[in-house]
């Protein structure tokens, strides 16, 4: 069974750029790699298609589509697969509903999931509706990563959807700190993630180059190998990789969290 | 990319799919069904249903359960379902309101850990043809070991053949079918009447959906008992969907018991054309035989679903069709059905019953041979 993994955080924390530069960082290492963006925006694999926006799911169900699995999967660099879930415009319809169909249409075509040695679910920051855990229930995921910075916010967040993890019965298998240059944010980071029962795979420093190559439709990997940043993230697609030891997190108080940023 | 041919907008109510997985659950003898939505939901057929046995109850989700979730309404529902009801099977019937909020029947049975099969069926009323209900509940039903695959495939294939029997010439058959109460049942048996005694030579096909055959079969019967009464029972052949071998185990209990009842009562059948869950398929043996043997009958009577037989055999008969459904009579008469009567509120009244119930029409048929 492939490692099947999903980066939750707030919304705008980085998880799609995490979630790319990661992507190809076990392409080059040789692994089979597979990303399923679930954000209606879907851009989840835009920087591993070089710009490029491919067909999502729910466009295709909507067209009335008999959607076979070559319609939905794109080889992006290295051949990383990727697959866009999409949905409706914000503000109408239901893009909880449409995570859950095309879930189960994923489940049913795609052989994807199984011939690969990792599936990325990128998944929206916010898990507003039952319809966006639906990686997680229908079983399609088997390990969780919190992605966080060290401020005040983002921790809130994070230890929000380790509320849920635990909700859930799901282990968290490790934190990862998108630095936003707030200070002493590896500490409190890694104490937020020995507190809540886990650790610290990744700090990221804050890079202007992830930027700069997201602008270019690019990832940092592929982009720019050779840079301190795409270090980072090869250092943290190893982590992710290994074997660890994984507990259902015990999220923390809303007290303990205000002192814990207060460091 | 192969494009899905654009399927037309139909405009009248249908069929609901989650009634439809009530009703397969109900052959596959589930004791208890809980829906697991808002109170109304499919509330008309969950109190049918009671009447053949299968106890129907639902979670009540509310505003607030479509908020927060209604997990825990359903664990509560099944563990006071387990203690009163002690039943032997279990059914968990999804719902519009319940699976677009993406709620899962599956952790409320992992908390209970009843001790008794539970089928999870994950329907709403959003699928164009209702038999998707039925297919789901099946597969549903294959999971939890209850039927073998070989049964599943045989249902699924008559599903697809009962889909197609509604598009071509059924309730999905137009953007909008007005609902219409048929022709004048009097003026009906008389003309059928009249024929019979003039020495016309007739079939007398039975192909009923299920337990609806408790009804279509008195028509046929009463046919039979005229034609006795004229003396000219010769020139009547009978085909019926009743064989007992095959289907779900209250379809085969049913059609052991229509079968029995009408040898009883005098009714040779003539040809078995297939089973009570066979009507999209039995029409097409029917025409077979047809063909064969009577393809200079005069005139034919079709109860059930007459749609389902193809015309090629029949169109030169005076055809005379019995259907329950109010939307199916302007489909029939444009299939050349001369005749077509409809049985209002059939359905209801084979629920909970394992004998013939008298009909209208063959009720008309036998109050006039009286004085024939």
């Amino acid at each position: 069974m492939p490692k099947q993994i999903a980066i939750y955080g707030k919304g705008g924390i980085g998880k799609s750029s995490t979630a790319s530069n990661v992507a190809a960082a076990c392409a080059d290492e040789g692994y089979r790699v597979t990303i399923i963006g679930c954000d209606p925006k879907s851009d989840s694999s835009i920087t591993l298609l070089r710009g490029r926006r491919i067909p999502t799911i729910m466009d295709l169900m909507r067209q009335g589509m008999d959607i076979r699995e070559e319609d939905i999967i794109f080889s992006g660099y290295k051949g990383v697969k990727c697959v866009e879930i999409g949905g409706p415009e914000p503000g109408i319809g239901c893009a909880g509903r449409g995570i859950i169909v095309a879930i189960s249409l994923l489940k049913k075509i795609s052989k994807a999931i199984e011939d690969t040695d990792l599936v990325i679910y990128d998944v929206p920051g916010d898990i507003v509706c039952g319809g966006f855990v639906a990686p997680v229930k229908k079983g399609l995921v088997n390990e969780a990563y919190v992605l966080t910075s060290g401020e005040y916010m983002p921790l809130y967040a994070a230890n929000n959807i380790c509320k849920g993890l635990s909700r859930l019965e799901m282990t968290l298998n490790g934190v990862i700190c998108n630095s936003r240059g707030a200070p002493n944010e590896e500490v409190i980071v890694g104490e937020f993630a020995k507190e809540i029962g886990s650790r610290l795979l990744a700090f990221i420093p804050k890079d202007v180059l992830v930027q700069t190559c997201e602008r270019e439709g690019l990832s940092v990997i592929e982009k720019a190998p050779d840079s301190a940043i795409a270090g980072v993230y090869r250092k943290l697609a190893q982590a992710i990789m290994a074997e660890k030891e994984a507990q259902i997190p015990k999220p923390l108080d809303d007290k303990r969290l205000r002192e814990l940023t207060r460091i | 990319m192969p494009v899905k041919e654009k399927e037309p907008l139909i405009m009248h109510p249908r069929p609901s799919s989650i009634v439809a997985a009530l009703y397969t659950l109900r052959d596959l003898d589930t004791d208890v069904v809980i829906l697991h939505g808002p109170p109304g939901c499919s509330f008309k057929h969950a109190r049918l249903l009671e009447e053949d046995g299968m106890r129907v109850v639902t979670t009540s989700l509310d505003e607030s359960g479509f908020v927060f979730g209604g997990h825990d309404s359903l664990v509560e529902v099944l563990e006071k379902v387990i203690k009163r009801f002690n039943p032997k099977r279990i059914g968990i019937v999804g719902t519009c309101a319940s699976m677009i909020i993406g709620e899962e029947l599956h952790e409320a049975v992992t908390e209970v850990q009843p001790d008794v099969p539970v089928i999870e069926v994950e329907v709403h009323a959003g699928y164009r043809d209702n038999t998707k209900g039925v297919i789901i509940a099946l597969e549903s039903a294959l999971a939890a070991g209850i039927i073998s695959e070989a049964e599943f495939e045989r249902q699924k294939s008559l599903l697809k053949e009962a889909t197609m029997v509604e598009k071509r010439h059924g309730a999905a058959s137009k953007e909008y079918l007005e609902p219409n109460r048929g022709d004048l049942k009097f003026r009906v048996a008389e003309r059928l009447l009249e024929l019979m005694k003039q020495g016309k030579k007739g079939l007398n096909i039975l192909n009923a959906k299920k337990e609806t055959a408790f009804m279509f079969a008195d028509i046929n019967l009463a046919v039979t008992q005229t034609a006795e009464k004229l003396g000219v029972s010769s020139n009547i052949v009978n085909m019926v969907n009743l064989d007992v071998n095959v289907g779900l185990p209250k379809n085969r209990r049913n059609a052991r018991e229509v079968r029995d009842e009408l040898t009883q009562k005098g009714m040779e059948i003539h040809h078995i054309i297939g089973g009570l869950d066979e009507y999209p398929i039995a029409g097409n043996n029917a025409s077979q035989i047809i063909g064969e043997k009577y393809s200079d009958f005069d005139f034919a009577v079709i109860t059930g679903v007459p749609h389902a037989l193809p015309m090629d055999n029949i169109k030169h008969m005076e055809l005379f069709s019995i259907t329950n459904g109010p939307r199916q009579v302007v489909p029939l008469k444009e299939m050349g059905h001369k005749h077509v009567v409809v049985e209002i509120d059939l359905h209801p009244k084979t629920l909970g019953v394992n004998h013939i119930v008298e009909s209208e029409f063959g009720a008309t048929l036998r109050e006039l041979a009286k004085d024939a």
